[in-house]
Order: structure tokens, then C-alpha cells, then sequence
């Protein structure tokens, strides 16, 4: 699934510029997250596309979004899906 | 009691105070973290958590020997019960200050460090993938980390001044090993195919029994250090 309008996603504290929503970002950044996990290729890259479906149906009632709301609701969706996944995606920034 | 086993008293509990502090610890997991995510294979993956803990061993090791030397050189120039009135001081505040502050107030293992060095050393974590450069990456965390370091280790330091020099040797490397335990532990659950999330929930759901225990064990070498070595609460038998 594709979004069928531009989204523009304003970045994290507003220090770099706005860019389009990029699937294939928000794919790699979850396929990665659930191979940290030791998560079997196959299952990771479902997972991701799933995550990737919830969170464009959830981008096109919006015309601007931030990257934060993305990683919301791209954790709240990978929860439904990888539960292990998802603490790590929603943490990793929390580490230190 | 005998003064050298006071010495070596002081030192064990310095470096055990050393080893609850958890900058290097999170560094690792955020470091293979990503290593994993960009299927990375396992043996690169164990080389460069090797080259990180290799680098954080190697720095450890030459603070703590800087530290000695330092003192060691000037030990004529200072009067020891001030130094250890300074020490002991020095750790009753810094016991305090973890107990308040050692991690943020909110979800996650986020430390009170400087942002600006916490985000340089995620993004370097996440640039990692030769063991050369998780050398230096574990060298680099001990410097970030000082901060709350750098008393147990002077203290660790002081008391190897007056030990014979074979304990002195021994005592920089026992200290070292001590300091750098639970990296070692970590190392074995991630070559071992452990969940990073895991180790990850472990550390977060007991931050704050880590983060009291740490507090009160600088708290606690702080009195026993102004207890045994200013006031000589209790002197050493035949003196």
C-alpha cells in the first residue's frame, strides 16, 4: 500500500527541514527493529509491511504529521504485531 | 583490622561502585542493537562488542593507573588524612547526587550525562561496524561517564599507593576486571543469543534498585573511608 496524497512530515524539534513520508524508511527502521530483536527475516519484513499499511491508513486523514507521531503510531501498531519489537523500537532512544 | 586488608577493603568496594554505574552497559546494548538490526553477522557482531569492551577495559585500566601515578608522585607534597577527608567527601556528595540523580525521570535507562554526549555516542554506536571503532567508542564511554567514576577510581588509586607493589599491580587489574563485570555479562547474553529487549526490560525495570544501591554504596565507603582513615575509629592492632 501506497499513500495516495503527499504527506509532509515535520522532523524531530523542528531543526532539520520537512520532508515527504517515506515508506520505505518507516520499513527499513521497523524491519530492523524486529531483527534486533532476533526476529526471523520473514516475520520482520511482515511485520514491517503491516506496520507500514496501519500507519499510512492512519497518515491520510492528515496533510502534515511529525516524525514523533509516526514512531507513536508506528510503535502502537508493531505492538499488535511484535510485541518484543516493539518495546525495543519504542526505547532505543531511551537507552542513555 | 589489618590496615592493608582496610586498603583492599576500600579498593574492592570502589570498584564495585565502579561496575553498577551504567553508561558502558547501555552504549553496548544500543551498539549491538543496531549491529543486529543491519544483520550484521554474528561474528562481526562479537568483534566489535570484543573492540568495545577491549576499549573500555584498556581506558579503564590506564584512569585508574594515571590516577595512581598522579597521587604516587605528589604523595610527599600531601597530606594524606586531608586527601582522604577530600575523597570521602567527595563520595558522601557524589552517593548523594546518584541517589537524586542518576536517571532521568522518565521512561527508559536515559542517565544524566549531557545530551550533547549522549547523542554523539548513539549516533557513533550506530555507526559502528568495525571492531577498531568499538575500541574507541568503549574508550570514549569512559571518558562521558567520569563524572561519576572518576571518585571511586581516585580512591581505588590512593589506597594502592601505600600497598607493596605486587598488589598494586594487582589491584589496578583486579579494579579493572571488577569495573568492567557486567559488560562481560552482557557480552555472554548477546553472543549467547539472548533478546537485546531483554537485557533492555531487565535493566529498566530494577534502574532504580541499581540506582539506590549505587547511591548507598558511595554513601556508605564514604564513612567507612572517613571512619578508618581520619578519625581512625578503629586503630590498626600494635599501634
Amino acid at each position: 500500500m501506497s499513500t495516495g496524497k503527499a504527506i509532509d512530515v515535520v522532523k524531530r524539534r523542528g531543526d532539520r527541514p520537512t520532508e515527504s513520508f517515506d515508506r520505505d524508511k518507516l520499513h527499513r527502521s521497523i524491519h530492523a527493529a524486529c531483527l534486533s530483536v532476533r526476529s526471523a527475516d520473514g516475520a520482520a519484513l511482515e511485520a514491517a509491511s503491516r506496520v507500514c499499511d496501519v500507519v499510512i491508513i492512519w497518515c491520510e486523514a492528515r496533510s502534515e504529521v511529525t516524525s514523533d507521531d509516526i514512531r507513536r503510531q508506528a510503535a502502537k501498531a508493531l505492538t499488535v504485531f511484535h510485541p518484543e519489537a516493539a518495546y525495543f523500537y519504542q526505547h532505543h532512544r531511551m537507552i542513555m | 583490622m589489618d590496615s592493608t586488608l582496610i586498603l583492599i577493603a576500600i579498593l574492592a568496594l570502589a570498584a564495585l561502585v565502579h561496575a553498577s554505574f551504567q553508561l558502558s552497559v547501555s552504549v553496548l546494548t544500543l551498539m549491538s542493537g543496531h549491529a543486529i538490526g543491519s544483520r550484521t553477522s554474528h561474528l562481526r557482531l562479537l568483534r566489535i562488542t570484543s573492540g568495545f569492551i577491549f576499549g573500555v577495559f584498556i581506558t579503564t585500566l590506564l584512569v585508574v593507573s594515571f590516577f595512581t601515578y598522579c597521587f604516587l608522585s605528589f604523595s610527599k607534597l600531601l597530606d594524606a588524612r586531608l586527601v582522604w577527608v577530600l575523597l570521602a567527601g567527595l563520595m558522601i556528595s557524589l552517593g548523594i547526587a546518584v541517589w537524586l540523580f542518576y536517571y532521568r525521570r522518565s521512561d527508559g535507562t536515559a542517565l544524566w550525562i549531557p545530551r550533547g554526549m549522549a547523542r554523539f555516542l548513539a549516533n557513533r554506536a550506530k555507526k559502528t561496524t568495525h571492531a577498531s571503532e568499538g575500541f574507541s567508542l568503549g574508550s570514549t564511554s569512559v571518558f562521558a561517564e567520569l563524572i561519576f567514576t572518576a571518585v571511586p577510581a581516585a580512591a581505588a588509586a590512593y589506597s594502592l599507593i601505600t600497598l607493596p607493589l605486587p598488589l598494586q599491580l594487582g589491584g589496578v587489574f583486579v579494579y579493572t576486571f571488577v569495573a568492567t563485570a557486567p559488560l562481560f555479562v552482557v557480552y555472554l547474553l548477546i553472543g549467547g543469543g539472548h533478546r537485546l529487549s531483554s537485557i533492555q526490560r531487565w535493566r529498566e525495570t530494577n534502574k532504580r534498585f541499581l540506582q539506590f544501591a549505587a547511591g548507598s554504596a558511595l554513601l556508605i565507603l564514604g564513612f567507612f573511608m572517613y571512619a578508618y582513615e581520619v578519625i581512625g575509629m578503629f586503630p590498626v592492632e600494635g599501634m
